[in-house]
């Protein structure tokens, strides 16, 4: 369980958080939706402990990013917004690069890759390296690298972005496994079909601070109107970062 | 920091293992150095060995109007071939072919003018654009001898002493022994095979850092469960161990080169064991160290890799400092030499050729010099990796 209050975090003048606060429950896929600068990416990074926060509370199972980043790291699953990889490395080799970081012993990083490999039906370029991979198998690469050492958190930024049909399929199968094995995830988004599809809960951010929290029925209810994307509209009062 | 660095190190080797064209790179500096300089020596020890006075070949036209002339050149060494009179044309295409070095014509009427005792006229034909050129310095000694032995045996004939021929007696020393000559061009050319630490590291230094950043990888590698110290040690030694081994293999190959060439005939010495060179070579590993810590830390700030690679290239000038600029001032061999990288690679090298013991001392002032210097741009580098200015722009 992830559990945030009144974050807070400027960069010079500029403020970035403006005091977030969610609570993201396990066994459940919460949506952290909101337009472009609206902090996602810096509340992913403080999340982690690549960034200090200048106030507020962060509480991953317990477990304060700020005094113990490491215990945290452990615990989570993180897949940037970029899913740089390393060209002379093969999917296998880079899956068990990041797997001996995370202190995963040679046999389960086998048995693991062999199943995110099957997850993510990834078999056709696990052997080769990564160097020419396209978007998509990138960033099912990455998804792979974030499961592998079967973190109880996930924090993924944009994951659905340039997956194609069959790809975007088994995400969703990633996704309903995790929460079936009781896992938190968060998932920054800007598709309003993935959100109504896959998650239970919607976290509203605009301008560095909660605007609201609630299952996305609650939201339209909340906002008096039909469709997530219309009530999203009202709540954030810009068309910015909306994708169907 | 724990073994975790052990992991990237070997992750980055491997990802350096597979770069054909830093490897190709690496083979071509680990052979170029030393072949090269073999190949300047060779030359040199050549030229020195190659005796003292090499004939030159010239062309005499009316050759037999002056028999003492002729006797005198063929006495030192000039081969003479006597040629049919011939214009100036004629003169230039021989010269041009480079078959003689230089044609020399006796006027007809050189007899008549010797005799008459008016100045008789020998022209010497050369091209001063040739290389045979240089060689006619001894024909011209002989002329100018035998122009003053007539002299003064004319004056001699009209009762004057040919001393009044020599009113100043010039005599010439050259203090300046072989051995000192070359010795600031050994001086140089041993610095010189220290300068590769800098380059062999390069593409792993670079890659690792700036190209990570490029690439996008960065941020999730800063967010697993290992520390800054960590990445930066693991990526650091990788860089550092290509270094290490290109350096090795290069002293090597060069020790093998420099023992088999006779240098004694250039008045240099190359006394040194296998057992000293291994010594030269734990004592530069930290050379190697350093240079792939200096480069880290200046590609950590760059945003891509082709920004690093002009960055670090740029610095490059600086190890080229010592190895040039120290061998000119002449300096004698001090404590300090051994404090300053690289050039304490090349003082430790030229004192050990020269067969002198130094002891233990400069060895480890030299490894602990540049192992110091090494830390202080680890330390920068984490530091900058941790700080959140830094965080931001990856």
């Amino acid at each position: 369980m992830i559990e945030v209050h009144n974050l807070r975090k400027n960069f010079g003048k500029v403020q970035a958080l403006s005091g977030a606060s969610f609570r993201a429950e396990n066994g459940k896929i919460t949506a952290l939706l909101g337009p472009n600068g609206a902090g996602k990416t810096t509340l992913l990074r403080t999340l982690v402990g690549l960034l200090q926060r200048d106030a507020g509370e962060i509480s991953i199972d317990g477990a304060d990013p700020a005094r113990d980043p490491m215990t945290v790291r452990r615990n989570v699953g993180l897949l940037t917004d970029q899913f740089g990889l390393y060209e002379r490395l093969s999917a296998r080799e880079y899956l068990a690069y990041f797997g001996e970081l995370n202190d995963m012993p040679r046999a389960d990083i086998r048995r693991r890759t062999e199943e995110v490999t099957e997850l993510l039906s990834l078999h056709d370029i696990i052997d080769r390296r990564t160097k020419g991979f396209s978007q998509g198998q990138r960033i099912k690469v990455a998804l792979a690298r974030t499961l592998l050492h079967r973190p109880r958190h996930l924090l993924l930024d944009e994951p659905s972005r340039g997956l194609d049909v069959m790809s975007t399929r088994a995400l969703r199968r990633a996704l309903a496994a995790l929460k079936a094995d009781g896992c938190c995830v968060i998932m920054a988004t800007h598709v309003m079909q993935e959100v109504i599809h896959s998650c239970d809960d919607v976290i509203v951010i605009a301008g560095g601070a909660t605007v609201t929290q609630g299952t996305p029925q609650q939201l339209c209810e909340l906002a008096g109107l039909d469709s997530l994307e219309d009530a999203f509209v009202k709540l954030v009062g810009t068309e910015e970062g909306i994708e169907l | 920091m724990s073994a975790k660095f052990l992991i990237v190190l070997r992750k980055e080797i491997r990802e350096t293992l597979r770069d054909k064209r830093a490897l190709s790179f690496l083979v071509v500096f680990v052979l170029m150095y030393p072949l090269l300089v073999g190949l300047v020596l060779h030359k040199q020890i050549d030229r020195a060995t190659r005796p003292e006075r090499e004939g030159v070949a010239i062309a005499v036209i009316g050759g037999a109007q002056a028999p003492t002339l002729m006797n005198q050149l063929k006495q030192r060494n000039v081969t003479l071939t006597e040629i049919a009179p011939t214009d100036e044309a004629g003169i230039t295409a021989l010269l041009r072919k480079q078959a003689m070095s230089a044609v020399l014509r006796l006027t007809p009427e050189f007899s008549d003018n010797y005799t008459a005792m008016r100045p008789a006229r020998v022209e010497l034909w050369f091209d001063s654009a040739s290389d045979s050129a240089r060689k006619l310095d001894e024909v011209e000694l002989v002329l100018r001898d035998y122009n003053r032995q007539i002299a003064g045996a004319r004056l001699l004939a009209h009762g004057v002493s040919p001393v009044n021929l020599n009113p100043v007696l010039l005599q010439r020393y050259d203090t300046g022994t072989s051995a000192s000559r070359s010795a600031n061009t050994i001086s140089t050319m041993l610095g010189i095979f220290f300068i590769p630490a800098f380059m062999f590291c390069m593409s792993t230094a670079v890659d690792s850092t700036a190209g990570e950043r490029e690439r996008r990888s960065l941020e999730v590698l800063l967010a697993q469960p290992a520390t800054p110290a960590d990445l930066i040690v693991g990526k650091w030694l990788a860089a550092a161990m290509l270094s290490i081994i290109g350096i090795t293999l290069e002293l090597a190959i060069a020790h093998g080169i420099l023992k088999w060439l006779p240098l004694e005939e250039l008045g240099l010495s190359w006394r040194l064991s296998w057992m000293d060179l291994m010594m030269v070579c734990l004592a530069s590993a930290s050379l190697s160290l350093f240079a792939a810590a200096l480069e880290i830390a200046l590609s950590i700030n760059a945003r891509s890799f082709k920004e690093a690679q002009t960055l670090v290239s740029l610095t490059m000038i600086v190890p080229l400092v010592p190895v040039i600029v120290v061998p000119m001032l002449n300096l004698t061999t001090s404590w300090w030499m051994y404090m300053v990288p690289v050039l304490n690679n090349q003082t430790l090298m030229r004192e050990l050729a020269k067969g002198q013991s130094i002891g233990l001392l400069p060895f480890a002032q030299t490894f602990c010099s540049s192992l110091l210097l090494a830390m202080l741009c680890v330390w920068y580098t984490e530091r900058r990796m941790k700080s959140e200015r830094y965080m931001m722009t990856v």
